[in-house]
Parts: structure tokens; C-alpha cells; sequence
């Protein structure tokens, strides 16, 4: 800081005002102290670490976590309708499950879809499917790719279970659990290659 | 004595701080803001307003609704209640678990407590009350859950059930939070005031509708028509006092039909994880529509409580 007690002129020779230096008060330097403790305080209380996730009156995520409501079981329609969307399937079979005509399937009434038992619509879902297939009576000879590496047992069970169960959709099937995909997926864990739709009907749906 | 640099340097950090507080870091942590889900339904949460209600917003911001209306709902606090769901088979254990719950009770009003669920049994505790009492209920073989409920004055009012976070403005330009409360909240208005008409002739004549309101009248967004065959049925229907003389009728213009319409988009009412907050399961299960279903099945209780 400048040291200058009683500068009345200045180099070049001008006047200035004359500064005199008083000491800071001391309550003014305690009240300061204050301050400061009682923002460092504030913040600890409700900057939640600059989270962007949590505001007053959560003071932490994990608190935030905490105070989450119960959801019960998981909902395996719910959660199949995000993986659908993700997206995944709705590239191809389309957001209302019609697919498109001459180039991609069916999902909606598709007797493919609605077998009793998941055996061979998760194998479509794990290793994919190549080769001509017949859906509700029409003709496809399309490509479908695998899902085993991107979608976990749970995602592809939630995402059949969505499909399979969709009334809007036509259909109605009983739910794939996440179990199911796993025994089947270690069934085919040495198959690289893409189902045939004949080959798949060698196979009981119920494998 | 040269103090120059001195100036510029604390000016250029005053500045800089300022900068750094108040643009870069809000930046940094709300500026990449997207949509989220509502929780546990997973509805996309928000959607954007309807276009009519993207209208509105300009002529409430035309308007200067914002310099007496604020858009927050301020939560100080959140409680837990303990919900019996479903009194399941073990009603002998069940009454057991109820009576610790409430030893106050009496036995009549403990088997009173099982029918008709859900039933609160327990109100405003803290979680790590609630939680023991829940599993002391499902471990007598009943459904019992915890249920958040948001506290706060705001929230007492009606005017939100939950408080305001950023994604409640995702789709807002300009932002309109508001500052000043002269006139009251609107974050939740379109669920507290839902009917259009009403709030057509609040605007008309505020007190009219509410006494001793303070808010001005925004006549200027109605017109004064001569009824040529029929009354419109779009007319307002006015106390005597304010109707206009026979044979003319009051219409909305267009900027007041809107402005209507953005204030029926304003609720605060979705379950998100950044607020938690328990509300009634949607009624239909409808896999497509549940996103829709979502909002009304939150409105069905202003105060958000379970169905006692």
C-alpha cells in the first residue's frame, strides 16, 4: 500500500488532499469475524458442496438419496419403455411397435413377439436375427443386431416384458424376468453369429 | 501518487469474482440443465409448454407480472408420514405392531385403522423415525410405506407442493422467477386456480373476483363487442356493476387467452429426485399415456396427503 502519511504535494509538485490513517476499529474487525464464521456456516448448511442436485433442505446427495420415496418393486413396463426408447429398438420397430413396412418388422400382434414362452424372442434380443422371416403373414429379410453387449439381463427382460405386454400395442404375453434372459444368454454365450429365423424354430420356445 | 493501476486492478478483480460467482459457476452447474424423469413414474419432466402458453409467457412478461409475482415455492423442511397400505392376513400381528405405533389408541380405533387403507398412522415424522415404524408393519405382514411430504409456508398455502427447482424453467425465455411477492405465488397457479374463466375475469376486475385484491385491471386485454346475433359463449358474464350496458358484450382478446393458458401450464407439482415427494400412484396403468397420467394423477391432492 502506499506509505504516505501527509502527502500534501506529490512529485510533479500538485496539491492533494491530505490522508490521514485512523486504526479499523476493533468491534468493526470482530464483526467481520463474525461474518465470515456465519457465511462459512451458511454455506456448510446449504451449498450441498455446489451439487447441482441439491437444494435446500437437503444438504447432501446422499441425503438427497435418502429422502427418495419407496418404489416398491421395480416396474418392469416402465423401465422396458426407457430401454425401448432409449434408443434401442425404436430405431428400427418404431415408437408405436408397426416397424416399417418391407424393411423392418412388426413388434405389435407379431405371433413372433407373443410366444407363451421367451425362449426364442430373447435370443433375437441377445445375438440378433439375419435371414428371411414371415411376420403376420408378411415377408422381411432384414438384419437385426445384437443387444448381449449393450443391454444387461435386466434391461433386455424389461424391454421384452414392455414389448410382450403392450395392450395398445395388441399384445399379450406373460413377463420375462431377468433370470430367464440370464440362463439363456448362458445357454448361446459361446455363439457369436445372429440367429436364422428357421434355425430358431428348431429350438423350443420354452429352451 | 499514481494510483491507476491500483483501480484498474481492483476493478478488474472486483469484476472478474463477480463474474466467476455469479455467471461462470451457475453456468457450470445448471447450464448443461436437461430434461429429467419424475420419480419413480420415469415421465419426462418438463415437457414443453404448450404453444398457446409460450404466447402467454410473452404477454406476461410484456405485462410486468413478474415485478409483483414471483414463480418460487419456497420448502423448509420435509416430513415423513407412515401409510398402512394393505393390512394384509396377520391381523392379530398387525394389531400388536399398530398398538406400538399408537399406544394411545384404543382397540376399537385400532381395527379402525385397518380398514379402509391406505390409512396415515403416522404424521409428520422424521425419516429415520418413519423407516423403523415401516418395517415394524411389514414384519406383522402388512404393506405399510413412508410418504414425503414437503414442508414450508409456501406449501401450506397451496401454492406449490414441492419447492421450485431449475428444471421447473427449462423451457422459459426469458426466466421469470420474480422477486417481489405483492400479489401471491403463481409457481402452482394453474392447479390452486384451474378455471379459465375465472381467471379471465380476475383479470377483467381482480376485485371483482378477490376482495381488496391490489392488482390492477388489464382491461386493455379484453374488448367491448356489440352482440350482432347471439352472445359469444367466450363472453365474460360480469356482475352487474362491471357488465357493459345491453346489447355489448366483453371479449378476451387474444393476448388474455394466452396469458390464461401459460398460467394453467404453471404447477408445481412433479415428483423429481432433486425433490422428492411422494404422490398417489396413477389411477390407469395405461403403458403409453402414463407420462400424461403422471401430472394429473399428482394434482389429485393439492396438499398431496394420501387419501385418509
Amino acid at each position: 500500500m502506499i506509505s504516505e502519511p501527509n502527502a500534501s504535494t506529490t512529485q510533479a509538485g500538485q496539491a492533494t488532499l491530505p490522508t490521514r490513517r485512523a486504526p479499523v476499529p476493533i468491534w468493526l474487525i470482530i464483526l467481520l469475524f463474525l461474518l465470515l464464521y456465519w457465511g462459512m456456516v451458511y454455506f456448510d448448511q446449504r451449498s450441498g458442496w455446489f451439487d447441482e442436485r441439491v437444494y435446500f433442505p437437503y444438504h447432501s446427495y446422499s441425503q438427497l438419496e435418502q429422502w427418495q420415496p419407496a418404489t416398491g418393486a421395480p416396474n418392469m413396463v416402465q423401465q422396458g419403455r426407457a430401454v425401448y426408447n432409449k434408443p434401442t429398438c425404436v430405431a428400427c420397430h418404431q415408437a408405436d411397435g408397426n416397424g416399417l413396412p418391407g424393411q423392418n418388422p412388426p413388434l405389435a400382434g407379431s405371433e413372433w413377439v407373443n410366444e407363451k414362452a421367451p425362449g426364442r424372442v430373447i435370443r433375437i434380443a441377445l445375438n440378433g436375427l439375419s435371414g428371411p422371416i414371415t411376420v403376420k403373414g408378411l415377408p422381411f429379410n432384414g438384419a437385426m443386431v445384437p443387444w448381449k453387449d449393450v443391454l444387461s439381463d435386466e434391461e433386455i427382460a424389461a424391454v421384452l416384458t414392455y414389448v410382450r405386454q403392450n395392450k395398445e400395442w395388441g399384445n399379450n404375453a406373460p413377463e420375462v424376468t431377468p433370470e430367464q434372459v440370464k440362463a439363456v444368454r448362458a445357454k448361446i454365450k459361446d455363439r457369436s453369429t445372429p440367429f436364422s429365423p428357421d434355425e430358431l424354430k428348431q429350438i423350443p420356445p420354452t429352451d | 501518487m499514481n494510483l491507476g493501476p491500483l483501480i484498474f486492478l481492483a476493478a478488474f478483480f472486483g469484476l472478474a469474482w463477480s463474474w466467476f460467482g455469479m455467471v461462470l459457476t451457475p453456468q457450470i452447474q445448471i447450464g448443461r440443465l436437461q430434461q429429467t424423469n419424475t420419480v419413480p413414474a420415469g415421465a419426462t419432466y418438463p415437457v414443453g409448454r404448450p404453444g398457446l402458453a409460450r404466447q402467454g409467457l410473452a404477454v406476461y412478461r410484456a405485462n410486468g407480472c413478474a415485478y409483483c409475482h414471483s414463480q418460487q415455492v419456497v420448502q423448509t423442511g420435509t416430513v415423513c408420514d407412515v401409510v398402512l397400505t394393505d393390512a394384509g392376513t396377520n391381523h392379530a400381528g398387525l394389531l400388536v405392531a399398530l398398538r406400538k405405533l399408537r399406544p394411545a389408541l384404543s382397540e376399537a380405533e385400532d381395527e379402525q385403522l385397518m380398514t379402509g387403507l391406505p390409512k396415515t398412522i403416522r404424521e409428520r415424522l422424521t425419516k429415520d423415525e418413519a423407516d423403523p415404524m415401516v418395517k415394524t408393519l411389514t414384519s406383522a405382514g402388512a404393506k405399510a410405506t413412508t410418504w414425503i411430504v414437503p414442508v414450508g409456508p409456501d406449501i401450506a398455502r397451496g401454492w406449490g407442493t414441492r419447492r421450485t427447482v431449475a428444471e421447473d424453467f427449462l423451457f422459459d425465455y426469458p426466466v421469470m422467477p420474480g422477486s417481489q411477492r405483492v400479489g401471491p405465488d403463481l409457481a402452482n397457479v394453474g392447479l390452486r386456480l384451474p378455471d379459465a374463466k375465472w381467471q379471465l375475469r380476475h383479470l377483467y376486475a381482480p376485485r371483482s373476483e378477490v376482495k381488496g385484491s391490489t392488482m390492477p385491471p388489464y382491461r386493455f386485454l379484453f374488448e367491448k363487442r356489440r352482440i350482432e346475433h347471439t352472445r359469444s359463449s367466450d363472453a365474460l358474464s360480469l356482475p352487474s356493476d362491471l357488465a357493459p350496458e345491453a346489447g355489448f358484450e366483453i371479449l378476451p382478446k387474444p393476448e388474455a387467452v394466452a396469458l390464461v393458458a401459460y398460467l394453467a401450464s404453471l404447477r408445481a407439482d412433479a415428483p423429481l429426485f432433486v425433490a422428492p415427494l411422494s404422490v398417489a400412484e396413477p389411477v390407469t396403468t395405461s403403458t403409453n399415456n402414463a407420462a400424461t397420467n403422471q401430472t394429473t394423477a399428482a394434482s389429485s391432492g393439492a396438499t398431496n396427503a394420501p387419501a385418509k
